[in-house]
């Protein structure tokens, strides 16, 4: 079962509808080990985890498993279940594609500079523009907003480019009037920053089947690792699970570590659930498969194919 | 601009006059810089927990009953309103001549339903102005009106394209889909062509007294007319005064229109409290319409739907002297339903406050400018 692509078939759909409610935009938001997958899914996807920068959901990653989890000194979220032979690697990665402040002008505007690789090229920035981000400071979360220019303004002037927005175009107001006010904030340069996350719900017969969110499908895999290890399924041999930092930098850095770190496996599996408009703000699961997802773990950790 | 020695006689003075105390005290967001005096803290704390339900009320043009509701669970208690049949909400206070008009608008832009699909997903109608760039992609609400309420979707996100033509910025027509297959498991849920769309928002604080949210435009205008009406008194107005929230501004004034032709030239001066679009951004240019966020309300002497007449500039400047509220001067583009009042002979005073990113998703207000243009229309209301 080593799935090193996700199979991208269509989300299941039916009907019924419910809306979840917002959830905290901190990364600190706190997992229960009561949790359903749905649940988790739901509350990874509040997450923040720019590439590089997933420290904070590592945490609470380790929280969760306490004395069976730690973080290697890659920062990945490492843990190991059973013993013997053979010696298998579960993996999910839990890291997003963001930003960081690049810089801050004296308005008190904060410039950007683009985390981790591309995954949707036309959306991949556009979705900044005009829209609530959150800067995760060194005093904690902060709102901002990246500016866009009013609709008004523009009227009797010529058509502007229709290029589409980078992030070279990005400033973000976070209410700062000045360079001062930004670091008395404390947001300094190399500040993680990414839009805001609102989970949302729709479709489905149960009033909620299908789960929109950034990266929902890497959450959602998280999610059914994550319950996969809560159900405390039956062990064949050794069985290494990860949660990977830094899958979209260009090196891999997190899943590479710990092949080498932890290794060798005799099987590599990562876990997967498909998703619908990847690397949109909407890209959707259908929590069915996460559902479906945590069984195929389990059965694999059992020594199941 | 005009000279600031005025032209329009006052009554004297009545600096310092807010009789009612402010109850609410919020603790503000953690400031830099900003250091507001106590009374301050607490007009400027007021001033958010008047706007954020207002912000958080949906009203596409044509279906403001939400927020409607919103404003009349706002209003003091001795507040006895009437709506019309053009929806628009209209709240009568004093007596005698000038008749004087506020008007704020309670619609939002966003779409409605235009025709449901085969495939399930809905076809959408524009309702206002906006960039249809900043929905695609993202989280939808369907205001269906009925007992099933908002039904979530999504705001589809275009295809990857097939060729190599590179990706222009707006999208095709925006579709959203509420995650149903067919026609018949779209209307089951309650939606039906002409329910109104937008995307789920919500007021948040900034730093220090600056706040975003979606429909700033025109939500502040109406949470200003509240709160200026929260601290006046009502029997002590000198003339009559009718404050009205209208519908329908976003495509074409209509409501307004309706308010302006019942009371044809009864009015001396109507006042449209609308947004005064700010080009206090990096991304504007300067030409035009730079009035900073924080340094006030602004006289909106000049849009694309009217002028208020330099005499009437100079008595408005007047009055804010006279009650030491800041004020701004400037033009700014887009109309105002105060226009609608002019071919009756009514002059058009158009107030706003400045807004940064007008009809996006994450428009910036600072709140003291709120407070402030409360306090210039409590003024103006009690002394011109």
């Amino acid at each position: 079962m080593k799935r090193e692509a996700s199979d991208r078939r269509t989300v299941g759909r039916s009907v019924g509808y419910a809306i979840a409610g917002l959830l905290s935009v901190s990364p600190t938001v706190r997992l229960s080990g009561q949790d359903n997958v749905s649940q988790l899914a739901l509350r990874l996807s509040a997450m923040t985890a720019v590439s590089g920068y997933e420290q904070a959901v590592a945490d609470s990653l380790v929280a969760l498993f306490p004395g069976q989890a730690a973080k290697d000194r890659v920062g990945n979220v490492v843990l190991t279940l059973g013993r013997g032979t053979p010696k298998r690697l579960v993996a999910c990665p839990l890291d997003e594609p963001g930003y960081v402040v690049g810089n801050v002008t004296d308005e008190g505007y904060l410039t950007l500079r683009r985390v981790g690789r591309v995954m949707a090229p036309l959306f991949d920035q556009q979705n900044l523009e005009g829209h609530r981000v959150t800067l995760f400071g060194l005093k904690g979360p902060v709102p901002g907003v990246a500016a866009v220019r009013s609709t008004h303004l523009t009227r009797g002037r010529p058509a502007g480019p229709e290029a589409p927005f980078t992030v070279d175009n990005a400033y973000v107001d976070v209410g700062a009037a000045s360079r001062a006010d930004v670091e008395a904030l404390g947001l300094p340069v190399l500040t993680p920053i990414a839009t805001l996350k609102q989970p949302h719900r729709y479709g489905g017969g149960d009033g909620g089947a299908l789960l929109a969110a950034p990266v929902a499908g890497r959450r959602a895999a998280c999610a059914a690792l994550v319950a996969a290890v809560q159900a405390k399924p039956r062990v064949s041999g050794t069985v290494v699970v990860a949660f990977t930092v830094q899958s979209l930098q260009t090196s891999n850095a997190g899943l590479e570590s710990v092949k080498r770190l932890a290794g060798p496996f005799a099987d590599v599996n990562l876990v997967a659930v498909p998703s619908q408009f990847e690397g949109t703000p909407v890209e959707t699961v259908a929590l069915a498969d996460a559902r479906a997802a945590l069984q195929r773990i389990v059965e694999w950790i059992g020594g199941g194919r | 601009m005009r000279r600031s020695d005025g032209r329009t006689s006052l009554p004297r003075a009545q600096r310092g006059g807010r009789s009612v105390s402010y109850a609410v005290a919020v603790v503000l967001s953690v400031s830099p810089t900003v250091r507001l005096s106590a009374q301050d803290t607490a007009r400027v704390a007021e001033a958010a927990s008047v706007l954020a339900p207002l912000i958080e009320s949906y009203g596409v043009s044509g279906m403001e009953a939400p927020v409607r509701e919103t404003v009349k669970r706002l209003l003091p208690a001795w507040a006895k309103t009437e709506t019309d049949s053009a929806g628009n909400l209209w709240l009568r206070v004093g007596q005698g001549e000038p008749l004087v008009v506020f008007v704020a608008h309670m619609d939002e832009i966003g779409f409605t339903v235009d025709s449901i699909l085969d495939d399930g997903s809905l076809h959408l109608r524009t309702r206002g102005g906006f960039f249809s760039s900043l929905f695609e992609g993202q989280p939808a609400l369907v205001h269906t009106g009925g007992a099933r309420g908002d039904v979530p979707g999504i705001f589809l996100p275009r295809e990857a394209p097939r060729d190599s033509a590179p990706p222009r910025r707006t999208p095709p027509p925006l579709r959203v889909s509420v995650g149903t297959t067919t026609r018949a498991a779209t209307q089951a849920l309650g939606v039906a062509v002409g329910s109104t769309i937008t995307m789920p928002k919500r007021f948040v604080r900034l730093a220090g007294t600056r706040a975003t949210g979606r429909a700033m435009d025109d939500r502040v205008g109406d949470a200003a007319q509240i709160l200026a009406l929260r601290h006046l008194d009502p029997t002590k107005l000198k003339h009559q005064v009718i404050f009205v929230w209208s519908t329908r501004e976003e495509i074409g004034l209509e409501g307004a229109a309706a308010v302006a032709a019942a009371l044809g030239t009864a009015p001396k001066r109507v006042h449209a409290i609308d947004t005064f679009v700010s080009a206090d951004s990096p991304l504007e240019l300067q030409n035009f319409a730079v009035a900073p966020i924080g340094q006030g309300a602004v006289a909106r002497a000049l849009d694309n739907s009217a002028v208020t007449p330099p005499a009437y500039v100079d008595s408005l400047r007047a009055v804010a002297r006279a009650r030491g509220v800041a004020l701004q001067f400037g033009t700014t583009n887009g109309g105002n339903d105060g226009s609608t009042f002019t071919p009756y002979g009514v002059v058009d005073v158009a107030l706003g406050w400045p807004l940064r990113y007008s009809h996006a998703p994450a428009e910036v207000v600072d709140l003291k400018d709120v407070a402030g243009l409360a306090d210039l229309i409590q003024a103006i209301a009690e002394i011109w």
